[in-house]
């Protein structure tokens, strides 16, 4: 306790020059903390955005590309599925329910999910059933035709437009806000406001397969079909329920009656026989294709660890390098502890509690710098990447590289420590001048 | 029977790797409560003597007795160890640890030996009460007790020197050059503060020195015997 006491003192008389080396310590521990807890959370939110989702159903292809438009509303669709197979998937034996998806449309950026009122019963994050911060669900439109202008919004998507229940919102069409593409004689009611989940369901706007219909009524060429019109008139009559069911879906999620079953009713669905104009189906676990996805990021997400080591390792070797320059300025301290009674042995322990003390300190400052980062990145990362990062103590995974840079720390200890042992030896009382 | 401070009989010294011997000394003894001044020449090998009496080094030949202890029949732990428990070093200057406060540096003894935290507070009783003692026999005002070592005069950090040197009753003071840093009015002072504060624990003192001078201050003088040859001052 005397020579850790001693250490720090001794240290802190030096606080200019070990405080820069022990800043980029703890730089380089923020780089390697932050990658690692972001990939963390990254699976994290990834899998929770669809605990409850057995298979995930659209046109044959890519299934990590499926899975990203149609969960995570990365990226966009090139081939949409028929309307007729949903029914078809509905009438599985193994199958509970279904939760079809339309996209392509969206509001000021946030896509806009054309779904069913199924989707509020049975959709789960983090295994939680979705809850109201106000209002209610939209209706079906098959009983209440009003339902055809109801709009649920998630909480980012509520928070950033500071909208209330009952305000009118204009979809766009597509994600290029110009006067020609927007829904602007179609507009819709907020009637309910989603709480946060932390996944991409917060960022998203929720109508109906039927209202999703109706606004494309008349659009051929992708724009307003009142843009031609001399006159508009949005007075114009809602078309009727019969035209409104969609021909195409972008993707189904299903959730089956036991998970057992998974493969079989994957199997079911592939084969069914696609009709004359469209391509066969895919049934994708989103387990597996998230397992896909990992392998191909994990190049990159490797490469930036390895990075961080490497720059852990480099600013180590600077706490060493600038500690055993001391040294030489330090032989007339060494000397007096000699001349006190302390041997060799408890010299290379002073210099070695010093420089771990201020390397652990250094490891300290980047666990609390990441985490005041993640703090600060919160709501770019959600926003950009649909990443729902979290904060408090570190994970496991963070902890063994802790536990690594703290024994990388006392490896390097050792190197000053030997050297004032033996410049203590070699000086004895009388150290040069 | 008192324990002789002090016995050096037929010591040869030399540096590891040098055939040639620094120096001989036939005989050099001192008795408990004595004061001895060691003269000679830069090179002559006086600190090279201090070193072996503070166990630091071992004679190649001879035997070196301190406080009636055969040095080289300990291990070089043990002989820390006794240099901490019973001597009081003193350097020509730089003798503080200047990250520390006067009083910090004064009690560093009797925090890293049990032994000169014992003998202080039997003596005195307590740390805190010698501590209060030497600095007042030494001159130390208390306002300095508190300030960084580093912001001393030169002649201040001897005496506190000597205060840590002295905390916890060693037997033997052994002082390098204690002087040569001062000036001529503070020479003197300091010695006679420390020779009479060390006599008033019946701390004996032994002190290398280039200056005559102040030889006369002391009980006994020695001379380091003449070089033999020039080449091993390299």
């Amino acid at each position: 306790m005397f020579w850790l006491n001693l250490a720090w003192k001794s240290a802190w008389s030096r606080k200019y020059s070990l405080g820069l080396v022990a800043v980029s310590v703890c730089l380089s521990v923020i780089v390697l903390l932050a990658v690692q807890q972001i990939r963390t959370d990254a699976k994290r939110s990834f899998s929770n955005a669809l605990s409850g989702v057995d298979l995930v159903v659209g046109p044959r292809g890519s299934p990590t590309d499926l899975l990203l438009y149609s969960v995570f509303q990365l990226g966009t669709p090139t081939q949409n599925m028929p309307y007729a197979d949903l029914q078809r998937i509905k009438e599985m034996p193994a199958v509970a329910w279904t939760i079809p998806i339309q996209l392509g449309d969206s509001l000021d950026g946030f896509p806009v999910m054309g779904t069913s009122v199924d989707f509020f019963k049975h959709y789960r994050s983090s295994g939680q059933a979705l809850t109201f911060q106000s209002g209610e669900a939209f209706q079906d439109p098959q009983i209440q035709p009003t339902a055809l202008m109801q709009v649920v919004m998630g909480s980012e998507v509520a928070k950033s437009k500071k909208a209330k229940l009952k305000d009118n919102f204009a979809l766009t069409h597509g994600y290029q806000a110009i006067e020609e593409t927007i829904h602007s004689d179609h507009p819709f009611q907020l009637v309910g406001i989603l709480k946060p989940t932390g996944t991409p369901l917060d960022r998203s706007v929720l109508i109906s397969l039927e209202a999703f219909e109706s606004l494309h009524v008349g659009w051929g060429l992708g724009l307003r079909p009142s843009a031609f019109d001399a006159k508009p008139d949005p007075q114009k009559d809602l078309p009727g329920l019969a035209e409104l069911t969609p021909s195409e879906l972008t993707a189904v999620w299903v959730g089956l009656h036991s998970r057992a079953t998974v493969f079989s009713a994957r199997k079911a669905i592939e084969s069914l026989k696609p009709s004359a104009s469209s391509l066969p189906l895919m049934a994708v676990l989103p387990g597996v294709a998230l397992d896909e996805l990992w392998q191909i990021v994990r190049v990159v997400e490797n490469a930036l660890i390895v990075m961080g080591a490497l720059v852990a390792v480099c600013s180590l070797l600077g706490v060493v390098s600038v500690l055993l320059v001391g040294l030489s300025a330090r032989r007339k301290e060494l000397a007096i502890y000699r001349s006190l009674g302390a041997g060799p042995y408890a010299i290379f322990m002073a210099i070695a509690w010093e420089s771990f003390l201020v390397c652990s300190l250094a490891i300290a400052a980047g666990v609390l710098g990441t985490q005041l980062l993640i703090v600060t990145c919160q709501e770019f990362l959600l926003q950009n990447f649909g990443i729902q990062t979290h904060n408090g103590w570190p994970e496991l995974e963070a902890c063994y590289s802790i536990g690594l840079l703290l024994v990388g720390a006392l490896l390097a200890s050792m190197l000053p420590a030997w050297r004032a042992y033996r410049i203590s030896l070699s000086d004895g009382l009388h150290p040069p001048n | 029977m008192t324990i002789a401070a002090l016995e050096l009989r037929n010591i040869e010294f030399a540096w590891p790797n040098q055939a040639k011997s620094l120096f001989v000394i036939p005989e050099l003894s001192l008795q408990q409560g004595q004061t001895l001044f060691i003269g000679g020449p830069s090179g002559s090998g006086k600190s090279s003597l201090l070193s072996l009496i503070a166990g630091i080094q071992l004679p190649r030949h001879g035997s070196c007795q301190v406080l009636g202890i055969s040095l080289s029949q300990l291990s070089a732990s043990e002989r820390d160890r006794f240099r901490g428990e019973h001597l009081g070093l003193i350097f020509q200057q730089f003798n503080l640890l200047p990250f520390l406060t006067v009083e910090e540096n004064i009690e560093l003894p009797s925090k890293l030996f049990a032994s000169r935290f014992q003998k202080s507070t039997q003596i005195f009783g307590s740390v805190q009460k010698h501590i209060d003692m030497l600095c007042n026999a030494l001159h130390l005002r208390p306002s300095l007790r508190g300030r960084q070592a580093r912001l001393l005069s030169v002649g201040e950090q001897q005496r506190v020197a000597a205060a840590r040197a002295l905390l916890g009753c060693p037997a033997l003071i052994v002082a390098d050059e204690p002087t040569s840093a001062l000036d001529e009015d503070n020479k003197l002072d300091f010695l006679n503060l420390l020779l009479s504060t060390a006599s008033a624990q019946n701390t004996s003192v032994v002190t290398v020195s280039h200056d005559m001078r102040i030889a006369s201050k002391f009980d006994h003088v020695f001379q380091m015997p003449p070089m033999e040859t020039k080449d091993v001052l390299a």
